[in-house]
C-alpha cells in the first residue's frame, strides 16, 4: 500500500491560510498501480486534479511534429527553413529555423534572442513565466478545491493561483511575469486562460518569443487517476500569424516522490557576481506599445 | 550554476545519465569548452549540494603545486530522486574526473563531467545507492 503523499507542513499551513486546504474528499495519492482507477472527483462532481505530477520537460515547443492546429490537432505544415542570420541556438545544437508561423515582429524576436550575450532572465533567477514553468522538468504539485487550483512548481519554488469558481481579478492588475489566470470547466476539462504578461519571458528554453498580447490557454483533463491530458494553445497575433498548440501527457508521480525546495540563487548568485552569467536587464529598445 | 539555453545540456545529462527529467533551466552554454577536455585524479575536498547544480571540489597535487577543480554535477533534486546523496562522496575520497574546462582560463570549473571512483563506479550518474536500496 503506498504511503499518502507528503506535503511540507509549512506549505499546508500556507495553503490553508489561503483558503485552499486539501478537500476532505481528495483521494490519497497513489503510486504506480497495475491498473489506473477512474479520475477522482471533488464533492461538487468536478474532476480533482490534485496530485504531484510529472509534466514532460519541453525545452522546445516547436519540436518537429509537436506544433498542432488547435482545430484539427493535426501537425501544422511549417517551412522549417534555415535562418542563417539568426543567433546561435539556445537549446539543442540545431540552428534556428522557421519552425513556427511567425509574424515579422515574431521572427525578429526569434532570430535575435541571445541570452548568453544579452543577459539571461532565467539565469538571473527571475520568473520563467507561465509557459516555461509548465515546460520545466521538475514536476508540479496541483492542489484543488471547488473554487481554485494552486499550481506549486518545484522549479524555483514558484506558485501560480487559478480561480475556478468565478472569482474575478482586479481589472487593473499590473502586467506580470506569469500573467493572471482564470479557469472554467468545459465538461470534465479545466480550461485555464492566462493574460497580462509583462513580455519579458520566453515560451520555452529555446527562446520562442511572445508579446504582451499573448493569451495562453492550458487545458487539463484527468483521464484516469494517474494521467492528465494537457494542452497548451498559443494565441499571440503580434508574434504569430495563427494559433498553434502542443498536446502532452502528465503522469502522477509515485507516492515516494515529494515536491522539494528549489533555490536558483544558491549557485547562480555567485555566477552573476562573478560575471559567469550575464545579468538580465529589461530591454531598452522595447518595441511594443 | 548557470542557466539553461543549452546545446550543452543534452550532452551533459547524457553524460550524467540523469535523463531529460534532470535537465534544469540553467544555461551552461557559454561556460565550458568542448575543445578543452580534461582528465585528472584527485581528492574530494567538499561537495556543494546546491541548486541549480551541485559542485564537487577536487584537489589535484602535482609536486608542490595544488589545483582545486570545481566539478559541476546535476540538479540536486534530480540527483536525490535518483538515489544520490551529498555523502555519496566523502571528503578524502580519491576519484578520477573527465570533463571540459571552462572557457575562462581563470575559472576552476569543469563541466560535462564524469566522476569515477577507484572501484570504477560512476558517482552522481544513473541510479544511486539510496534508490537501489529502496527497490
Amino acid at each position: 500500500m503506498p504511503k499518502a503523499k507528503i506535503v511540507p507542513m509549512t506549505l499546508v499551513a500556507a495553503l490553508c491560510a489561503a483558503g485552499l486546504c486539501l478537500a476532505a474528499d481528495a483521494p490519497p495519492q497513489r503510486g504506480s498501480a497495475a491498473t489506473a482507477s477512474a479520475a477522482p472527483r471533488l464533492s461538487n462532481g468536478k474532476p480533482d486534479l490534485s496530485g504531484h505530477w510529472s509534466n514532460p520537460y519541453t525545452p522546445d515547443m516547436a519540436a518537429k511534429g509537436t506544433v498542432l492546429d488547435p482545430k484539427t490537432r493535426q501537425p501544422l505544415d511549417l517551412p522549417r527553413s534555415p535562418l542563417p542570420d539568426a543567433k546561435a541556438s539556445a537549446a539543442g545544437q540545431a540552428a534556428r529555423t522557421l519552425d513556427l508561423p511567425y509574424t515579422e515582429w515574431g521572427l525578429k524576436h526569434w532570430k535575435t534572442y541571445d541570452p548568453v550575450n544579452d543577459g539571461d532572465y532565467a539565469g538571473s533567477c527571475l520568473p520563467f513565466g507561465m509557459s516555461r514553468n509548465i515546460n520545466s522538468p521538475h514536476g508540479v504539485q496541483l492542489v484543488q478545491n471547488a473554487d481554485a487550483l494552486a499550481m506549486l512548481f518545484e522549479q524555483n519554488t514558484w506558485f501560480h493561483w487559478v480561480p475556478t469558481g468565478g472569482q474575478k481579478w482586479p481589472v487593473d492588475m499590473p502586467p506580470s511575469w506569469s500573467g493572471v489566470s482564470t479557469g472554467h470547466w468545459d465538461g470534465d476539462t479545466l480550461v485555464v486562460k492566462t493574460t497580462g504578461f509583462n513580455g519579458y519571458t520566453r515560451l520555452d528554453t529555446a527562446g520562442h518569443p511572445h508579446s504582451r498580447q499573448l493569451e495562453l490557454t492550458n487545458t487539463f483533463r484527468r483521464v484516469d487517476a494517474r494521467t492528465i491530458e494537457h494542452t497548451v494553445t498559443v494565441h499571440d497575433p503580434r508574434t504569430y500569424t495563427r494559433d498553434w498548440m502542443n498536446v502532452r501527457t502528465w503522469k502522477l508521480k509515485p507516492a515516494s516522490d515529494v515536491v522539494m525546495e528549489y533555490s536558483c540563487e544558491e549557485n547562480n548568485l555567485g555566477n552573476l557576481f562573478s560575471g559567469a552569467i550575464k545579468p538580465w536587464k529589461p530591454p531598452e529598445d522595447d518595441d511594443e506599445d | 550554476m548557470k542557466t539553461e539555453p543549452a546545446y550543452v545540456i543534452a550532452a551533459a545529462f547524457a553524460t550524467l545519465g540523469l535523463g531529460a527529467a534532470a535537465q534544469a533551466h540553467h544555461s551552461t552554454a557559454a561556460e565550458f569548452d568542448q575543445n578543452k577536455p580534461v582528465t585528472f585524479t584527485g581528492t574530494v575536498q567538499k561537495v556543494m549540494w546546491m541548486n541549480p547544480h551541485i559542485y564537487t571540489h577536487i584537489e589535484v597535487k602535482d609536486g608542490g603545486a595544488s589545483t582545486v577543480y570545481h566539478v559541476e554535477g546535476g540538479p540536486p533534486n534530480s540527483l536525490f530522486r535518483n538515489g544520490w546523496r551529498k555523502d555519496s562522496l566523502k571528503v578524502g575520497d580519491v576519484v578520477t574526473v573527465s570533463g571540459w574546462k571552462a572557457k575562462n582560463p581563470e575559472s576552476p570549473n569543469v563541466g560535462q563531467a564524469t566522476i569515477t571512483a577507484k572501484d570504477g563506479h560512476k558517482i552522481f550518474s544513473g541510479d544511486g545507492p539510496a534508490k537501489a536500496a529502496a527497490e
